[in-house]
């Protein structure tokens, strides 16, 4: 199953626009925690001379949220269905140097 | 030549000792120049966006006869300069408004926005429901005693068309 991109309909609203819910399939969940390696720190450390934006950080975020959304994916499209409705992201810290992204949301079938 | 490596010491330690300083000017400059890039990047994007798309936190809009939908969502972690922490961290003695703070935290929010309406753009969306914008602290640095802070902002909403 790893490696395989799954693309399944999504919306943060209680349907997806134009499509008719036929069943609910329960909660999905999707997670990874992440750390840095040394080197994109050090580089983030010169960038907050200036301040603004640090890509490398938010490089990162985007490519572990990605892959959050596609263990969700990966569990609802186990349990047969064809959309998430209402996801809902989080993130926190939770340790020093890591952090954890997580996402979630209703599977559902929708014709 | 003693005279000059004098020079060269003297020329280090300044840039060292005063690098909450240098930082703080650099920090400035650098932020004034993308917050103006910002604010017309946001002037190009609202004469295109103004009278096609409908940008609502909204749940409740109609969706009858909406061919396709898509979740959007936009993230960027942005952080204050050394400098302005440095000065942030003297003003918390006494506390009231930090405005660099501000500065940096309006940034960022505006930014995301800007961000998850060129998606929109891009994947032809003609409205954009239930943005939600969240905030959180997001730290790397490997030991306590590093002061790297940067906030991350994320927006998302679903994109329809």
């Amino acid at each position: 199953m790893e490696g395989q991109v799954i693309s399944l309909l999504m919306s943060n609203v209680e349907s997806i626009p134009g499509k008719n819910v036929v069943s609910s399939l329960g909660l999905v969940t999707g997670s990874t925690v992440r750390a840095k390696h040394i080197g994109k720190d050090f580089f983030a450390g010169l960038k907050n001379i200036v301040g603004g934006e640090l890509k490398a950080y938010t490089e990162l975020l985007n490519e572990s949220r990605n892959e959050a959304i596609q263990r969700m994916m990966m569990d609802a499209h186990a349990r047969g269905a064809n959309a998430i409705v209402n996801v809902r992201f989080a993130t926190s810290n939770v340790a020093a140097g890591a952090s954890e992204l997580f996402c979630y949301g209703t599977a559902v079938v929708v014709e | 030549m003693s005279n000059a490596v004098s020079i060269v010491i003297y020329a280090v330690s300044g840039i060292f000792a005063l690098l909450p300083l240098w930082s703080w000017a650099l920090g400035r400059w650098y932020q004034a120049g993308i917050a103006s890039k910002l604010m017309e990047n946001e002037k190009i994007l609202g004469s295109i966006l103004d009278d096609k798309m409908s940008v609502t936190t909204s749940k409740k809009v109609s969706m009858i006869g909406a061919e396709y939908s898509t979740l959007l969502h936009v993230s960027l972690c942005v952080g204050p300069s050394m400098g302005q922490m440095f000065f942030m961290w003297l003003k918390s003695i006494f506390g009231g408004r930090l405005h660099s703070y501000d500065v940096v935290l309006d940034f960022g929010r505006r930014e995301a926005l800007l961000r998850l309406k060129q998606q929109a753009a891009e994947r032809g969306c003609t409205s954009i429901v239930n943005i939600r914008i969240e905030t959180s602290v997001v730290s790397f640095a490997k030991t306590q005693k590093s002061k790297q802070a940067s906030v991350e902002f994320l927006a998302f909403a679903t994109g329809i068309r």
